[in-house]
């Protein structure tokens, strides 16, 4: 092919991809300028220089007595990783046990997984709380953990991730060797499905992490809450405390996990794109 | 040690299609048994049952003297090498090897003096430390059968194992793994469709055809006595010329007669076919350009449509009283397409089946 309309593209591509990144990251750059920002100064407009406010602003979070946001890191924490480590052991099971077995109903057992999948949260929300209050389980963490063993989504990730990677003679060639099924799950397919739980881990961690709608509904006592509930109730706060740096601050605080978990994580991130399309 | 019995075994699948309808066949211990047909023919299915990853439908499994029907594959002291190698893609090449071991428990440094005896017969050694994926086609190859070596088993079963190879490498790997069966002296199962494959390792060979055993012989037997027109064109490479030709009574025996060709057979067999049409049978080396073969009545004079030249012999592409052959002669006799040739045929290798029935009726 002729050098120069190569070349040219690459031009394009590049300014398009740029325009991309200015349009994903300035959002980021304004939440870290306001964040050393106080209220005053994020009143009278923007500005790309930080503000000398940070240390008062972060100060004001996390010594914020209605505000537990310490307990509110923890709580988020042990609701994502939990919901992470749940959601895709457990999909990677029912994937596996569709993949795998030949049994009567799974044509239908798959169809009926694929049904939930297009039920929206919403629709159940009601019952669901219903169903916790009888339980006991209202204003607890449970009830946002035990429900993410059963996630159609990553259930279909893993079950398609399987099809293209996971060759059926490695199973059996696990059985003869000794393996009985539980041991060939956990040794033999688990670790093959490395890549896949890499990327749906991250996908639940932060699902989960941003979740503010179910935890809305459950949580109600302030030590229990999880940060979105914080970031709302602090932006609904009355009009004489409210403070533009101190909620920037506390998205600031947020996001760290997360963008710490991408960061670890990026390599297969970058992979799982790829997953499913590419057959070694 | 063990034999593998099969009794009156039959495979029908959950959709109702039957794979294997009555299998019997019974393959003695230390031997190395070839089981070979065409895809789809249950050769892969009846290794599978052997191996215990398919069900058994009817009928009695027996390896040594314990019937196997429902012992599952790893209580079956069975080891088995997958068409694809089947390695466990996060495991190194030790790993892989010692997996097997470690699930039943050896010790540590018992586990170490099997792999590393097994890799250097294999010669392993270099790449125990390697991945499944740093590893060529060929060595992949050598540590499946490394994986399997290593647990002693009674039974190796191997399942179209060199079918992923370039050729150069499978002809090596059919010798290394002939050489490792004297070696373990263990009984061999291997399914493959390659007839070249199963003529060159198997003790005997098992031909099979929709789930039904037609011949199961030693190589020279199935080669020089087959059994039904399927083996005959089965095995053997370039395959058996099959001519129609008539039978007539000559004297006191009978004639097969096609084109000029009346060729002489003494056999009472053909008694019921005076008269009728029969298949003709004659290996591609059956026809001779050298002259002291010439005789009378066995004589062929043929177009030749196309000419492979293979060096020491040659293979001739004939068209013949409207019948296609195939003939494979030296080189030194041979002649190029678009002339004529005459050629002798050895009448006394010459065999005749039903053309009904599709059964030998004299060889």
């Amino acid at each position: 092919m002729d050098k120069k309309p190569s070349h040219a593209r690459t031009v394009i591509a590049y300014i398009v991809l740029i325009i991309l990144t200015f349009l994903c990251l300035f959002f980021f750059y304004i939440l870290l300028i306001n964040c050393t920002r106080s209220h005053q100064q994020i009143q009278h407009g923007f500005s790309f220089l930080p503000g000398s406010s940070f240390v008062k602003n972060f100060n004001n979070v996390i010594h914020d007595a209605k505000l537990p946001v310490l307990s509110g890191i923890k709580n988020s924490l042990i609701v994502s990783a939990c919901c992470a480590a749940l959601a895709t052991y457990f999909s990677t099971l029912t994937a596996y046990g569709l993949y795998a077995y030949n049994f009567k109903l799974k044509k239908p057992a798959f169809i009926f997984i694929m049904l939930i999948l297009v039920m929206p949260t919403q629709v159940s929300a009601m019952g669901f709380i219903n169903v916790i209050t009888k339980m006991g389980m209202i204003n607890t963490l449970y009830p946002l953990i035990l429900p993410s063993v059963a996630a159609p989504a990553v259930f279909y990730f893993m079950y398609s991730y399987m099809q293209s990677s996971l060759p059926l003679e490695l199973i059996e060639a696990a059985r003869i060797d000794g393996c009985n099924e539980f041991k060939t799950f956990n040794r033999i397919v688990l670790p093959i499905m490395k890549p896949a739980i890499a990327v749906q881990a991250i996908f639940a961690f932060v699902q989960n992490w941003n979740n503010y709608f179910i935890p809305a509904l459950v949580l109600q006592e302030n030590s229990k809450r999880t940060l979105p509930i914080l970031i709302a109730m602090l932006r609904s706060a009355d009009f004489l405390k409210f403070d533009m740096g101190k909620v920037y601050m506390l998205i600031t605080i947020a996001i760290v996990p997360i963008i710490i978990v991408y960061i670890a994580l990026s390599r297969y991130i970058v992979a799982g794109v790829a997953l499913g399309g590419v057959k070694e | 040690m063990a034999g593998i019995i099969f009794k009156d075994v039959e495979k029908t699948y959950d959709n109702g299609v039957t794979v294997v309808p009555d299998l019997n066949l019974e393959i003695k211990d230390k031997e190395f048994v070839v089981l070979v047909g065409p895809s789809g023919c249950g050769k892969s299915t009846t290794l599978r049952m052997i191996a215990g990853l398919e069900s058994i439908t009817k009928g009695d499994l027996f390896i040594g003297d314990q019937r196997m029907n429902a012992v599952p594959p790893k209580d079956r002291n069975i080891a088995m090498v997958f068409q694809s190698y089947a390695l466990y893609p996060h495991m190194s090449v030790y790993k892989n090897m010692a997996f097997a071991l470690e699930l039943a428990k050896t010790p540590k440094d018992e586990i170490d003096k099997k792999v590393h005896a097994a890799a250097e017969i294999l010669g392993l050694e270099p790449y125990l430390d390697r991945k499944p994926k740093a590893l060529s086609g060929g060595q992949r190859q050598r540590v499946a059968l490394g994986r399997a070596m290593v647990r002693n088993p009674e039974v190796f079963l191997l399942d179209e194992p060199l079918s992923n190879l370039d050729a150069k490498l499978r002809t090596e790997m059919r010798s290394q793994i002939s050489k490792l069966h004297k070696q373990l002296g263990t009984t061999f199962v291997y399914v493959t469709h390659d007839q070249t494959e199963a003529m060159t390792m198997g003790d005997r060979i098992c031909v099979m055809k929709d789930g039904i055993i037609q011949q199961f012989d030693t190589p020279q037997n199935l080669y020089d006595y087959p059994c039904n027109l399927f083996v005959a064109g089965f095995i053997g490479s370039p395959q058996m010329n099959f001519i129609d030709a008539t039978v007539e009574k000559a004297g006191s025996g009978y004639q097969l007669c096609f084109g000029e060709a009346k060729i002489k057979v003494d056999n009472e067999a053909l008694a019921p076919y005076v008269g009728k049409t029969v298949v003709c049978g004659i290996r591609p080396e059956d026809f001779h350009a050298e002259p002291q073969f010439a005789g009378e009545g066995n004589m062929i004079d043929a177009y030749i449509d196309l000419d492979e030249m293979m060096g020491s012999e040659s293979y001739l592409y004939l068209n013949y009283a409207g019948q296609k052959l195939i003939t494979r002669v030296p080189a030194r006799y041979a002649k190029r397409a678009d002339e004529n040739i005459t050629l002798a045929i050895d009448t006394s290798k010459i065999h005749v089946f039903d053309k009904e029935t599709e059964l030998v009726i004299c060889q």
